[in-house]
């Protein structure tokens, strides 16, 4: 019998929301009847974090010391390494705030109190590997698991998606968010294949997939729209970094548009 | 000196999240130390949205936890709410709280069948047990469908809801859709009552028997549910919502990302069970009657109890999901949000999780956030759970290892901390 491909599902500091998104699919049982999940935490006490597998998921953002230590002995004993959701991909929104350093948020939630680990500003898991394919959201989508890992099951390589939301939301027919009711929507930015879900409700994207890679994510164009509409520099920024702190074409293309001016 | 290590189940924790264990240092004379290590990065979730617009820290909040991201969303959004000073209306709360038990549904399910139920049957997960145990992995995903698919159609999606927003919601599901969702929850009664008849069956080890605090919410209204403006306490005393700082004190330990809390100067423990301890003559219909059948089990001095007291809410919530939504339906058809004018003011509120207590304080000021404090039901149980650990340990130090190692692990999944953590034992 051929051996079944291994897998291992790995948590940095997160909410667990991508392996819950994972752990809920009923599809899950067919798929993994054809693979051998060697790690896996959350579902099984028999999991082993330091053993060769084909395939790495990693969810959550590197944030403490031990995890820059995991994140390397996961890329060792994996063939292929996944980031998973928007902390692996993006820093997550632990991310957001950049202005201030990690002393003055200890202080602010811990006081004076100490711990014996190390804790440290979130980073994406590329920062510190390097990493095969990104499945993106907070959290994805059930379809992006079942595309990426029945993908990798039949021995292929998933594709990876180049277009944003808005794509998705016109075809749907949703009323615009952004044009026709003047809510800052990142629809435009943001990377798809969530169906548009929250303007179909209504609800202005706050990117929780992260900006559209290969350089179409026009943070520019989408400042200058905003700023019509009365936004300020600061607020676009930091309505934009929510899901995309790290990105580091995001503060030089809004600048673009305000060009240096003091607001 | 050996070291052995264990993966372990532990909860979402507001700036820890996920993974932590359990140390259990053994001497000459058996344990010496009990420590949960919560090991996780912080995420600093107060501080970072210190000065950001409300509606994007609100967009914010419900991602320290993906187990009860509508818990945290519901419980931000009313904190907000209070703080400007407004009140939804009573249909839009009615759906609110419809979709706050889909959480509850769908937390307690995944709980108690994927979570606790591979301990009880001998396994080391749940995946194990799908060609043995059909029919009880069938009516987790049955439960669990069910409470996702209610937040789907109320929330926009089952983890991280973005569909609560200030004023209401942003779009309201269809007529047809609610009545599908009252009928869905009627067909799930009988499987509610299943997992209730299966876990009455369940030791509650007598290891861990001893007196408990507990603190619940009082609910708002005179029947058992989730928001209200009041802490009770099984000590007999009542608190208002905005005093809880009076009476429950927050501090940091070293081995923890996770601070603890102490009320009154002890551990206590918030929880399904604490609920029911606090609040049972506020069930009805069947819960009640299984309630008064088993309430010697249902007890406040075990934390297994934990495991069957949700039981009975997951058949408890079915029947009050179901009265809430004929509450709505007869206010139908109604505005999915009402305009919230955004004023400077402070706010706490106060709901029960699907795990406990759960505790947010916004102060809103010029439309951004001046000062956050939330303190989820794992950082209140924490200090109460190792003391129960202790208490197992303090057994089983003897025994083999694997043995105390698997009782501590279950001792902390009672309390339902829905995370994969380690457990250390170390011999000196």
């Amino acid at each position: 019998m051929e051996e079944k491909i291994k897998i291992g599902f790995y948590a940095l500091t997160s909410c667990y929301g991508c392996q819950l998104q994972l752990a809920m699919m009923d599809e899950l049982l067919q798929l993994i009847s054809n693979a051998e999940i060697v790690c896996w935490y959350m579902l099984d006490g028999k999991s082993l974090e330091d053993e060769p597998v084909d395939i790495a998921f990693i969810e959550g953002s590197v944030s403490t010391e031990e995890e820059v230590e995991l994140v390397k002995k996961i890329r060792e004993n994996a063939k292929i390494v996944v980031a998973v959701g928007s902390c692996a991909v993006q820093g997550g929104v632990q991310s957001w705030e950049q202005d201030k350093n990690l002393e003055d948020l200890w202080k602010t939630v811990y006081g004076d109190g100490k711990v014996k680990f190390q804790p440290k500003m979130a980073e994406p898991v590329s920062k510190y590997i390097k990493v095969d394919y990104n499945i993106y959201g907070c959290p994805p989508e059930k379809r992006d698991f079942l595309y990426a890992l029945g993908t990798f099951l039949v021995g292929s390589w998933p594709e990876d998606i180049d277009y944003p939301v808005c794509l998705e939301c016109r075809l749907n027919g949703n009323p615009c968010v952004l044009l026709e009711r003047g809510e800052p929507c990142l629809g435009p930015i943001t990377r798809a294949g969530c169906d548009a879900r929250c303007p179909a409700y209504g609800i202005a994207c706050i990117g929780c997939r992260g900006a559209i890679d290969y350089d179409v994510a026009w943070f520019d164009s989408l400042a200058r729209v905003f700023r019509e509409k009365g936004l300020t520099r600061e607020e676009i920024l930091e309505r934009m970094r929510i899901f995309n702190a790290h990105n580091p074409k995001l503060e030089e293309m809004v600048e673009k548009i305000f060009g240096g001016e003091s607001q | 000196m050996k070291n052995v290590y264990l993966p372990i189940t532990v909860d979402h924790i507001a700036r820890v999240e996920g993974k932590g264990g359990v140390e259990i240092v053994l001497g000459e004379d058996g344990v010496k130390e009990v420590k949960l290590n919560i090991i996780e990065g912080p995420r600093f979730f107060e501080a970072i949205t210190l000065g950001k617009k409300l509606d994007e820290a609100l967009a914010v909040y419900p991602r320290i936890c993906s187990f009860c991201s509508a818990a945290h969303k519901l419980t931000a959004v009313e904190a907000a709410e209070k703080a400007v000073g407004f009140i939804p209306r009573e249909e839009i709360q009615a759906l609110r709280e419809v979709l706050y038990i889909g959480d509850m549904i769908e937390s307690h399910a995944l709980h108690l069948y994927l979570l606790v139920l591979p301990d009880y049957l001998g396994y080391s997960g749940p995946l194990h047990m799908v060609e043995e145990y059909k029919k009880e992995v069938g009516i987790a995903l049955e439960l669990k469908n069910l409470g996702s698919w209610m937040m789907d159609e109320l929330g926009s999606r089952a983890i991280h809801q973005e569909n609560v927003v200030l004023g209401g919601f942003g779009k309201l599901p269809n007529r047809g859709v609610l009545e599908r969702m009252k009928e869905r929850l009627g067909e799930a009664l009988s499987k509610a009552e299943y997992t209730f008849d299966l876990f009455v069956r369940l030791e509650q080890y007598e290891e861990v028997e001893g007196p408990i605090t507990h603190l619940a919410v009082k609910p708002r209204e005179d029947v058992y549910g989730i928001y209200g403006d009041y802490i009770k306490a099984t000590d007999g005393s009542e608190f208002p919502s905005e005093e809880y700082k009076k009476y429950i004190k927050e501090f940091v330990v070293e081995h923890s990302f996770a601070k603890h809390s102490h009320y009154h100067g002890r551990p206590f423990m918030v929880g399904a069970i604490s609920r029911v301890v606090n609040n049972a003559s506020l069930l009805y219909g069947r819960a009640k009657e299984l309630y008064e059948r088993h309430k010697e089990l249902l007890r406040p001095t075990n934390p297994f109890a934990n495991n069957m007291a949700q039981a009975l809410e997951l058949v408890y919530f079915i029947e009050r999901g179901m009265d809430l939504i004929d509450e709505a339906l007869a206010k139908w058809p109604f505005k999915a949000r009402d305009e919230v004018v955004i004023k400077d003011g402070f706010g706490v509120s106060t709901t029960e999780a699907p795990r406990g207590l759960l505790v947010y304080a916004l102060e809103v000021k010029d439309g951004r956030v001046a000062y956050a404090d939330i303190i989820t039901p794992t950082a209140f149980n924490l200090a109460m759970m190792e003391e129960h650990v202790r208490m197992m340990a303090e057994r089983h130090y003897n025994d083999d290892p694997e043995r105390l190692k698997l009782l501590a692990e279950m001792v902390v999944r009672a309390y339902d901390p829905c995370i994969s953590c380690s457990v250390h034992v170390a011999r000196l």
